[in-house]
């Protein structure tokens, strides 16, 4: 389990350190403790530190071919998941990062086809290419690895530009010598119409589509047919170059998928100035940085109040730390120097209302908008949310008030459970009733949820990292991170 | 707490106690007269800072920060202390409240208005011990008023009967100076002293204002030549008498009444704590009824743990959550029991902030939600939103021991707001139980006009 921390009650800052010193093994029980005692928590945290393991996972792992690295992937995954299924964020984030190697897998063959189909005069070069985008899904392992050994060791010279995602360089790098005998591109040639017996069209139409028929088949799927004879050198070192690349690729693909969990509440805040305007009463509920950071942004040109919900029992003490300024990194759990430092509101000049939870009703009627936060955010537009939250937006749908979300996209889940209720934890109950209750607490049954849904009929806007949306089309955005096949790797029998 | 039966008939000695044994903790070496001239002291020195300020046009350096402010609350703090320490020879408060340390050193004048500007009509300084009562305050009525403001006295109909029971006892110590009758003199020169100083301690509830404004006009129809004793008795009867019908007989009719709602297998969900909710509950036990109960509780008075804790005492099965629970627990309900702080004349229901949240999740829910009411706690007013007429309870309530807000008042801008009430929607309610039968909420006017007609 996790290694003894010297006089630190381990964090999330308290796992990024680790994770340079221990193994990966150990680092990914660690974090797999670390959330199901709770000490990570949240989503922000949850997610960055999901991404820093993947990141070691990838960077530690010595993959041969994207198949095995996307399964290595989906195993972490699915046991952070099974470690705490409900911060939901970790599965995004492992979604994320595996379409994203499917990504930049398909965008490394997609350049092959291409160029293949632009390349038609030199047939040699293209069948070798096509031999290898079928090689890298299942490549002879008999060599492989050991290719891969030496191309840790002495990285190849051809590409080192991490941006540039081709390997083979023809279809941007035109100023390579291998592009430069290109011939005309109409010319067809009947002959390599099948290549590892997948039709190839050669159409004008092919040439202009983006993706490929043959790019259609999930990756995986397709099979080396034809192995010819080819320079089994060249070839080893191509494929080792090539993942080597694609390694390296998806490594900055994580990387940009931590720096926008990082940068992810300005990026939101972007949009306050939009929002707010001035003499305006916003409620909020619970503590939450970006919520805090959306207000600040606001707070920079206008005036207006802000009535803040406690969110007793789980968090007024966070909600009242953050009210009051003293928020000493005890927020979110780690201490990150940006939220350690947030001001609060009213330091701005904002007047800050503090209210009980149950007040709420009263107040409404002179509340303009309600802004909330979120723990994670459900495809149909609904949202999981710090208890009490569905009551605050039930009264504010009561009152015709609106009601806007603020949440990075990174919230935002691709599943879709049939039934809330199981999305819901229960907190301690002794918040609520404690020991010096005495015979109470025997007697009585006690329910502390810690979290509400909030169905998205009672939601009129989402501000993402992306802009601002109304519930229905989150299901939009959830397609465009996620893919479809990853929507639920953790449990296999939902796979169709 | 006090439930309408259990109200302090006796228990106002021991209240009364505690100003014998005057300092409390802070300094218990300082006799008053050091106090006295400390305070003194004090002031002179804030008066010369203020003369100095005034004559310099820059403010003083080192004091910079506070001194404005001073200047606009400084005469008005000064002179509160002076009324209060005219009043009592032991001039310290009764430590009541646990969160407000009494200190000795006066306060210090506040940097900025801590009050929220929705309410800003509603504050009204509270009168936190006997120190400032006037000397007309009858001690049973100096209990009370203290009670009142601890809430160890909470509730519309524990309030009510307590209030009466006390104008009960200042009627009967009172004699009528001579050239005076009782009818002109009893209302004006000593009943309303003693509302004046319930009304300092916390707001008068609707309910004691209509059980004042009955009194006031039992007491200007008594015959100016019956014997005083003869109007005193009389006067006392007639208490015990509007007590026993108003709200003993009425909460029995209604719990009764109440009771026969709840059926075999039904769970009730009820919010904070209203005695009238617990009578009936108690009642449908009694009668050997299976049923369990919610209860949706808040901060900051958590008055539904009393509720809780006798249910539970009976055998009851009882589930405890607060407003972060509701809208898990509401679909485990079958029936909503509410009792009331009022009834509005447009059918909206006042009564703890909160008690609207329960009503709009049950009404989501198509729970029916009754509402268990004595039409003495009817009114003619009428209420749109909670904002208007409310109740404001010190912010103070709202810190914790030990949390991040006890400093509250020190940081710019930043306001706590503890409102008592709230409104409830008249579409919310399907029912009121009263004792004189089961109405809707439309029917609130005419049930108030009649019971008045009736009063004459």
């Amino acid at each position: 389990m996790s290694p003894p921390q010297s006089g630190h009650a381990p964090n999330l800052s308290v796992f990024k350190k680790s994770l340079r010193a221990q193994s990966l093994e150990s680092s990914i029980e660690n974090l797999i403790s670390l959330l199901k005692r709770r000490q990570i928590k949240n989503s922000r945290p949850c997610a960055i530190a999901t991404a820093e393991l993947l990141l070691r996972v990838v960077a530690r792992f010595r993959w041969t071919d994207i198949g095995k690295l996307l399964a290595r992937i989906q195993e972490v995954g699915q046991r952070l998941i099974q470690a705490q299924p409900r911060e939901m964020v970790v599965g995004n984030i492992v979604r994320r990062v595996l379409g994203m190697i499917r990504d930049e897998a398909k965008e490394d063959r997609h350049e092959d086809m291409s160029d293949s189909a632009s390349n038609m005069g030199s047939p040699h070069r293209r069948l070798e290419r096509a031999t290898l985008s079928g090689l890298r899904d299942q490549p002879p392992p008999t060599f492989s690895p050991l290719r891969l050994d030496s191309s840790k060791t002495t990285p190849p010279t051809i590409n080192t530009d991490k941006d540039s995602d081709d390997v083979f360089g023809s279809s941007v790098g035109g100023s390579r010598p291998q592009s430069s005998h290109r011939p005309p591109m109409l010319t067809s040639h009947p002959s390599y119409a099948h290549l590892n017996g997948i039709p190839v069209q050669q159409s004008m139409f092919n040439l202009l589509s983006a993706t490929p028929s043959p790019l259609s088949t999930p990756p995986g799927a397709v099979s080396p047919a034809g192995k010819t004879t080819f320079d089994a050198a060249n070839l080893a070192y191509r494929v080792a170059a090539s993942s080597k690349d694609l390694k390296a690729e998806v490594i900055s693909g994580i990387e940009e998928i931590i720096d926008e969990l990082d940068q992810v509440d300005d990026q939101i805040a972007a949009y306050a100035q939009e929002h707010i305007h001035s003499n305006e009463v916003i409620l909020t509920h619970s503590s939450s940085v970006s919520v805090q950071k959306f207000l600040l942004k606001a707070a920079e040109k206008r005036k207006f109040t802000v009535i803040v919900a406690e969110s007793y029992p789980n968090d007024h003490e966070a909600t009242h730390a953050a009210v009051t300024g003293k928020l000493n990194g005890g927020l979110d759990g780690d201490d990150m120097s940006t939220e350690k430092f947030l001001k609060p509101l009213s330091s701005a000049g904002i007047t800050v209302i503090l209210m009980t939870d149950a007040a709420i009703f009263a107040i409404m009627s002179r509340v303009n908008k309600v802004i909330l936060a979120t723990h994670a955010v459900i495809a149909n537009g609904g949202l999981i949310a710090a208890a009490g939250a569905r009551i605050i937006a039930k009264a504010a749908k009561v009152h015709r008030t609106p009601v806007i979300v603020v949440s990075g996209v990174y919230k935002l889940s691709p599943e879709y459970p049939f039934e809330f209720e199981s999305l819901i934890e229960y907190g301690d109950p002794g918040s609520i009733i404690g020991y010096h209750d005495g015979a109470l607490v025997e007697n009585l049954e006690v329910d502390n949820p810690v979290y509400d849904y909030v169905p998205p009929e009672l939601v009129d806007l989402y501000i993402t990292n992306l802009g601002a949306h109304a519930p229905s089309y989150l299901y939009r955005i959830v397609a465009d991170h996620y893919k479809q096949e990853d929507i639920n790797f953790h449990n296999p029998e939902l796979l169709f | 707490m006090s439930s309408s039966e259990a109200t302090p008939v006796e228990s106002p000695k021991p209240v009364e106690a505690p100003p014998k044994q005057s300092q409390p903790d802070a300094a218990p070496k300082l006799s008053g007269a050091e106090i006295k001239k400390q305070k003194a002291a004090e002031k002179a020195a804030r008066r010369a800072q203020a003369a100095k300020e005034k004559q310099g046009g820059a403010p003083a350096p080192p004091l910079a920060s506070p001194a404005p402010a001073q200047k606009g609350d400084g005469p008005k703090a000064q002179k509160s202390q002076q009324k209060r320490r005219g009043s009592m020879s032991t001039p310290k408060d009764i430590p009541i409240r646990s969160q407000k340390g009494i200190v000795v050193i006066p306060e210090e004048p506040k940097k900025e208005d801590k009050t929220v500007e929705f309410f800003r009509h509603l504050y009204k300084p509270r009168m936190k011990g006997l120190a400032g009562a006037g000397k007309d305050a009858h001690p049973a009525v100096l209990a009370l008023g203290i009670q009142m403001s601890n809430y160890s006295i909470c509730g519309s109909s524990a309030r009510l009967v307590a209030t009466l029971q006390a104008f009960k006892r200042v009627i009967e110590s009172y004699t009528t100076p001579p050239g005076n009758t009782l009818t002109r003199h009893l209302t004006s020169h000593v009943l309303s002293p003693q509302i004046e100083y319930i009304a300092s301690c916390r707001p008068i509830s609707i309910s004691m204002g209509n059980a004042i404004r009955w009194l006031k006009l039992e007491i200007s129809k008594v015959d100016i030549d019956t014997p005083e004793a003869d109007a005193k008795k009389a006067l006392c009867e007639g208490i015990d008498v509007f007590i026993r019908e108003r709200v003993t007989f009425a909460d029995q009719v209604i719990a009764n009444s109440a009771a026969e709602k709840i059926r075999d297998g039904d769970v009730i969900l009820t919010y904070a704590k209203s005695s009238i909710v617990q009578h009936a509950l108690v009642k449908a036990h009694e009668d050997g009824k299976k049923f369990g109960v919610i209860v949706v509780d808040s901060r900051p008075l958590h008055e539904g743990k009393h509720l809780a804790a006798a249910l539970a005492g009976l055998g009851i099965e009882v589930k405890y959550c607060l407003t972060n629970g509701l809208s898990h627990n509401i679909q485990d309900a079958t029936k909503v029991f509410l009792g009331a702080h009022a009834m509005m004349s447009n059918g909206r229901l006042f009564s703890r902030a909160g008690t609207a949240l329960v009503a709009m999740e049950a009404n989501d829910n198509d729970k029916p939600v009754l509402v268990l009411c004595e039409t003495i706690k009817f009114t003619e007013r009428v209420a749109l939103d909670s904002i208007v007429h409310n109740e404001i309870a010190p912010p103070d309530e709202l810190v914790i021991t030990g949390g991040a807000l006890e400093a509250w008042r020190d940081i710019p801008h930043l306001q706590l707001c503890n409102p008592m009430y709230d409104v409830t929607p008249a579409e919310y309610i399907q029912m009121i139980v009263t004792e004189s039968g089961n109405v809707p909420p439309t029917s609130v006017p005419v049930l108030h006009r009649l019971g008045n007609e009736s009063q004459g």
